[in-house]
């Protein structure tokens, strides 16, 4: 097998003292960046890029030590994201926020803030290498297959993650779509994507940028939540003991073998969504979890949002997967499948690697040293996330006055240092608000970040579906100017089926009570 | 609880009509040719308001119709205090440093408040809160992270804050 022979060269060269070093470095810098809210994955191999240039002049002949800091980042910050989500309640980065939903509930709720921890760092592992795995033996076939997905394709995926967001949380659907349609008509503030003229800015310079889906995320489950638990328990705060050892790692090990088939679907479906351009690891974690609920047994389902383990296992595991899977396109053709890719790409430039099929050839040692790094990256960062979760999960006990400004000081320093922009600090304080009113009124919060985010996206792939059938709406069932997609159809079935399914369930939830009833008054 | 339920699918109602009413020259597919694909910009974001009010108007209509529980929207009215003396400090904070007080200033101020008001501390803990918090942002975002935060007008005086 090539495969075995070109992954011993890639270990050989990804276990070269400097460059296992720049791994580890790589890391720990990503697990700091991870923790740190509002500064993401993107940011911070974009801040860092400067210091891996100073590696790569250490050594001009061979840069494979700077990619390896840098990727070594990346893998770092997929980790680390995990723990302000579930600590904090604010999501480290955009993909830990649907980590929000079961992992601050179960730290919080259920006071099992170390479980909640090994379980995510478990399923990210869990995910990360076999995604390494699936990267290693499908690099060249899969992304031959991404590269044939058009607009249409691309269009029925994201409908597929809005419509298992439709229902998710036990609150009303009615609920959700209108969260949904929110957060669309958020992302279409700014300039329109196609044609480029504005829209919603009602003649403010400031809007015309567009509102960020950080500043509204970090407002919505940062400030709201603080603002929620104050008025619930006051300024008393709950002190949990943060029990962690090798009986939490035991236990998420426990529930992770009980819900292994799960995990397998998300974590391939995770990847192959990371494949995608464009994508990346946010929209991955979020419709694994609404995958994750919706296949769920009834009893299950009913604990998602209270700290259902699947909840914080189906969406890390995914992340994690497809921000391997990103790196994917990037490498094979050049086109990187997530911002964060585009950034590493732009490091492989720099240090003139052009990304595309021929690196397979021209620099062998190098791609599969890259690919290594993926094994080597996130088992070190799952091994520093493990010994120092005490350390994180201790961060709880620190008194309501003292971390209460902390919480709020970083909450407003995420949203700033996206932009430099005081706006977007703004838009925190406005959707903090905004989000303990909504929660207090049983609005899903979810929805809305999701369809903020993928708002743009969503409507590119619309409108270049309808550009390339000039106006046909039949292109999104496969019906495209060059023949019949049987793949655009299918995706667009499941798409439909998925939205439908809540009504059909209602239909016959009431079909169902109608009948008891009946025949209880027919034994009456 | 049923007031203030319609009150917010009416604000939701409110948001989709200004934007409706903002995007409505794009509503309608463009069979003139003259739009890429048939769609102006306006037409994404008009029918994604379209759907939000409808979506808020039945909202409204099954609270009116469907049995609403008892209890009230907040807690007691301890809970509202608790929430609004957090909410007006957090808008003091955000408008000082816009204007004149930057970050370092007014981070500090905040701390010093909760510290003081919130956690009553004893002066020595409080002063090291109010000192440290700014202290640590200052080494984390401009010495490691090579990221400005803004400043008060005394650093035009030549003060580094």
């Amino acid at each position: 097998m090539q495969v075995f022979s070109d992954l011993a060269l890639g270990f050989a060269t990804a276990l070269e003292p400097f460059v296992f070093a720049m791994i580890v470095a790589g890391v720990f810098l990503g697990l700091i960046i991870g923790i740190l809210p509002g500064l993401g994955g993107t940011s911070g191999v974009a801040i860092l890029l400067p210091v891996s240039l100073f590696v790569a002049q250490q050594n001009p002949q061979d840069p494979t030590g700077a990619v390896a800091l840098l990727a070594g980042i990346y893998w770092g910050a997929l980790f680390g994201g995990v723990v302000t989500s579930i600590l904090f309640n604010i999501p480290g980065e955009p993909w830990s926020v649907a980590l929000l939903f079961d992992g601050f509930p179960m730290a919080k709720r259920l006071g099992q803030p170390g479980l909640a921890l090994t379980l995510a760092f478990t399923s990210g592992l869990f995910g990360s290498l076999v995604a390494a795995v699936l990267f290693s033996f499908f690099a060249v076939p899969l992304s031959e297959i991404a590269l044939r997905f058009g607009p249409a394709e691309l269009f029925a995926v994201f409908m597929m993650a809005f419509a298992t967001l439709v229902g998710l949380e036990s609150g009303s659907p009615l609920k959700s779509i209108a969260m949904i349609m929110f957060g669309l008509l958020l992302a279409a503030v700014g300039f329109d994507t196609i044609t480029g003229e504005p829209r919603l800015a009602f003649g403010q310079i400031g809007l015309l940028s567009g509102i960020g889906f950080i500043p509204v995320t970090i407002g919505l489950f940062g400030i709201g939540e603080i603002l929620a638990s104050a008025e619930e328990a006051g300024t008393s705060y709950e002190r949990i003991a943060a029990r962690l050892g090798l009986r939490d790692l035991l236990e998420s090990l426990r529930q992770i073998r009980r819900r292994l088939g799960m995990l397998g679907v998300n974590t391939i479906v995770g990847f192959f969504i990371g494949v995608l351009p464009g994508t990346g690891a946010t929209p991955a974690s979020f419709l694994s979890y609404g995958v994750a609920r919706q296949y769920a047994g009834e009893k299950e389902r009913a604990n998602f949002g209270k700290g259902e383990p699947a909840g914080i296992i189906a969406p890390q595991a995914a992340a994690n997967a497809a921000g391997v899977g990103s790196l994917l396109p990037m490498i094979t053709l050049g086109v990187p499948g997530s911002p964060t890719a585009a950034v590493i790409m732009a490091g492989l430039f720099v240090w003139g690697l052009n990304p595309g099929p021929l690196l397979f050839t021209e620099h062998r040692a190098f791609v599969w040293g890259l690919i290594a790094s993926i094994y080597i990256g996130s088992l070190i960062a799952f091994v520093m996330c493990f010994f120092a979760t005490p350390l994180f999960a201790s961060i709880m006990r620190v008194p309501y006055a003292v971390i209460t400004p902390i919480i709020v000081l970083a909450s407003i320093l995420g949203a700033y240092a996206v932009n430099n922009d005081m706006k977007d600090v703004g838009i925190t304080i406005v959707f903090g608000v905004m989000g303990y009113w909504l929660r207090k009124m049983k609005y899903p919060l979810a929805p809305l970040v999701v369809a903020l985010v993928l708002g743009d996206s969503t409507e590119r792939e619309l409108r270049k579906g309808l550009i390339s059938s000039f106006g046909n709406p039949a292109v999104f069932l496969g019906f495209t100017e060059s023949g019949f997609s049987p793949v655009a159809a299918a995706l667009s079935v499941i798409a439909i089926g998925l939205f439908l399914l809540p009504l059909v369930q209602y239909v016959l939830r009431r079909r169902r009570t109608r009948a008891e009833e009946l025949a209880s008054e027919l034994t009456e | 609880m049923r007031p203030y339920q319609i009150a917010t699918a009416a604000v939701i109602v409110l948001i989709a009509a200004v934007a409706m009413f903002d995007t409505r020259s794009g509503a309608l597919p463009d069979t003139s040719g003259g739009a890429p694909g048939g769609l102006r910009g306006g037409w994404y974001p008009f029918w994604s308001a379209t759907v939000m009010s409808i979506a808020a108007l039945v909202i409204a209509y099954r609270t009116l119709v469907t049995p609403q529980p008892a209890s009230g929207v907040f807690k007691d009215r301890q809970g509202v205090v608790y929430v609004v003396r957090l909410v007006l400090p957090m808008i003091a904070l955000v408008l000082l440093m816009a204007w004149p007080l930057g970050f370092y200033l007014s981070a500090a101020l905040y701390s010093a408040w909760f510290a003081f008001a919130v956690g009553r501390y004893r002066w020595h803990w409080a002063a090291a809160m109010t000192v440290l918090i700014p202290v640590a942002t200052y080494l984390l975002m401009e010495i490691a992270f090579k990221t400005a935060l803004p400043r008060s007008i005394f650093f035009t005086m030549g003060l580094p804050f």
